[in-house]
Parts: C-alpha cells; sequence; structure tokens
C-alpha cells in the first residue's frame, strides 16, 4: 500500500464534496458558514469505530477512536483470535437548543468484530481509554509467539 | 507479511518529516437565547494541545493529533493529523465568557451572547 494517505484523501475528498453539497441543504444559520477548502477531511463512512492494529512481537496493540464515549459504554470480547468491540454513544441534544448543524451522528451504536492475526491470552489484555481513543494492549498467547531457537 | 515489513520500514523512514494531512472535524452547533454551543469530534487530542483562537468575527479550532504505535503496523484507519476547522462567528458573542472543555476526545465549546443581542421580552403596558 505505497500511497495509502493519497488513497484515503481521494476517497474522502469525494465524501466531502457530497458533503458540501448535502450541506447546502442544512445550510440554516448562513452567519455561522464553515470555510470550506480545507484539504481534506475525514467523515465517518460508517459508525464503525476506525481502527489501528499493530504487532509489537509479544503482543499485539490494538487503537480505536471512539469519541464521546464513557468507558462503561464500550464492551470488549476476546475469545483466542476473535475480538468484538461493540458501544453506544448516549448522547442527548442539549434541551432548549436549536440544532443549527449535526454532523456527529448524536446517539450512536457500533459493533465491530476482527480476527486478530495471533491468539491472545484474554486473561492479561489491558482496556485504556485516553482523549476518545480506546487502546487495547493483547498479549499472544504462549503458543502463538514468535520462538528464537538458537543453534547449539 | 511481506507486505506489511514493507510498510513499516517507510513508516521509519520518513518520521517527523512527513507533514500530517488537515481534517476537518465533525461539529453539532447548537444555539438558544444564551449561548451558541459547538461540539467537535476530536479523538486523540490532549486538552493541552487545541488552540482556540476568536477574532474578527472568525473562530479557528485547531489541534494536531498524534497516534503513537508500537511494533509492526497491520492495519491503519486513521493516523496522525491536523484538525483545523475556520468558522464565521455572528456579532454579539462575548468572548470573554467563551467556555471551553475536552472530555473524551470532543470538545464542547459554549460562546455566550452578549447582553446587546439576547432576545428581550418587551411587556405591553395597559393603556
Amino acid at each position: 500500500m505505497p500511497a495509502r494517505w493519497n488513497d484515503f484523501d481521494q476517497i474522502f475528498g469525494a465524501m466531502d464534496l457530497l458533503r458540501n453539497r448535502m450541506g447546502m441543504v442544512n445550510r440554516l444559520f448562513s452567519d455561522f458558514e464553515p470555510q470550506w477548502g480545507l484539504s481534506s477531511s475525514w467523515p465517518a463512512v460508517s459508525n464503525l469505530p476506525r481502527t489501528n492494529l499493530y504487532d509489537a512481537d509479544d503482543h499485539l496493540l490494538l487503537k480505536a477512536a471512539v469519541p464521546g464515549l464513557d468507558k462503561d459504554e464500550i464492551n470488549i470480547k476476546i475469545q483466542g483470535n476473535y475480538l468484538e468491540m461493540s458501544g453506544s454513544r448516549q448522547e442527548k441534544a442539549p434541551e432548549g437548543y436549536a440544532a443549527h448543524r449535526l454532523e456527529r451522528g448524536g446517539e450512536t451504536f457500533f459493533s465491530r468484530s476482527l480476527t486478530l492475526p495471533a491468539e491472545i491470552d484474554s486473561t492479561k489484555v489491558e482496556a485504556k481509554l485516553k482523549d476518545g481513543i480506546l487502546t487495547l494492549r493483547l498479549p499472544k498467547a504462549e503458543s502463538a509467539k514468535t520462538k528464537r531457537i538458537t543453534i547449539s | 507479511m511481506s507486505d506489511q515489513t514493507e510498510v513499516a520500514k517507510r513508516e521509519e523512514q520518513t518520521p517527523a518529516g512527513r507533514m500530517a494531512p488537515t481534517v476537518i472535524p465533525s461539529v453539532d452547533i447548537y444555539e438558544n437565547d444564551d449561548e451558541i454551543l459547538l461540539f467537535a469530534d476530536m479523538p486523540g487530542v490532549a486538552k493541552d494541545a487545541i488552540a482556540i483562537n476568536l477574532e474578527n468575527g472568525r473562530l479557528t479550532i485547531k489541534a494536531p493529533r498524534l497516534i503513537a504505535g508500537e511494533g509492526e503496523l497491520q492495519f491503519e484507519e486513521f493516523g496522525d493529523v491536523e484538525y483545523e476547522r475556520v468558522f464565521s462567528v455572528p456579532q454579539g458573542i462575548d468572548t470573554d465568557k467563551v467556555e471551553a472543555v475536552m472530555e473524551n476526545g470532543v470538545l464542547s465549546l459554549h460562546l455566550p451572547k452578549s447582553e446587546t443581542v439576547k432576545p428581550r421580552q418587551i411587556p405591553v403596558q395597559a393603556g
């Protein structure tokens, strides 16, 4: 994937155009217009959290963007190399306010499952939530670890 | 496996020099008689990293988001970005009382209206 960022830019650049057009419909609050034309937006294509996965030899590291979710609103299940994340954002519109622009999706629910590249020792998983990013440290099961064999 | 190794190497070859793309954060904007209330999704932004500037009727929200990985990248759906969005703000915001809260990667920005622009109920007096 040599041009990963460019690919994303193209895809979401197109999304942006579309969103701009759709935006024409709900531009009610003309005094509060954002200035479009910044290079690329990255709107959620669906409400699945954007996820990165890294392999650090003895463990996998998963990062998922879950803005607005509290830690009690996220569920994580792991069995072997199967991981399931689900969550719901319990956000209510503030009462007594008129909405001028709604891009964030409001109350949302997601469920995402992944097949991991290694079996996980589910008893040693650590999960942290900071600034809207969920980080899972997933230690590999003994059997899945790479063994270095010393030649005697 | 060989593909993945290559991706990881590529990352190492272009360290801090790679320009993070600019991204427009998604926002909700609400208004009542007292204030304009803006929410912006900016996952991964620490509260100290965010710069909010209100000047000459322009509100600028700007914040870098850095994702620190570890080991070999398997797949990536989000990365380092520079969040930036500019709004033109209506007259009559009390700039001294603007309040910003960052929680779980969501910015809440309260833009209180100054007294002069708040709607006023005019009592009709009996003639």
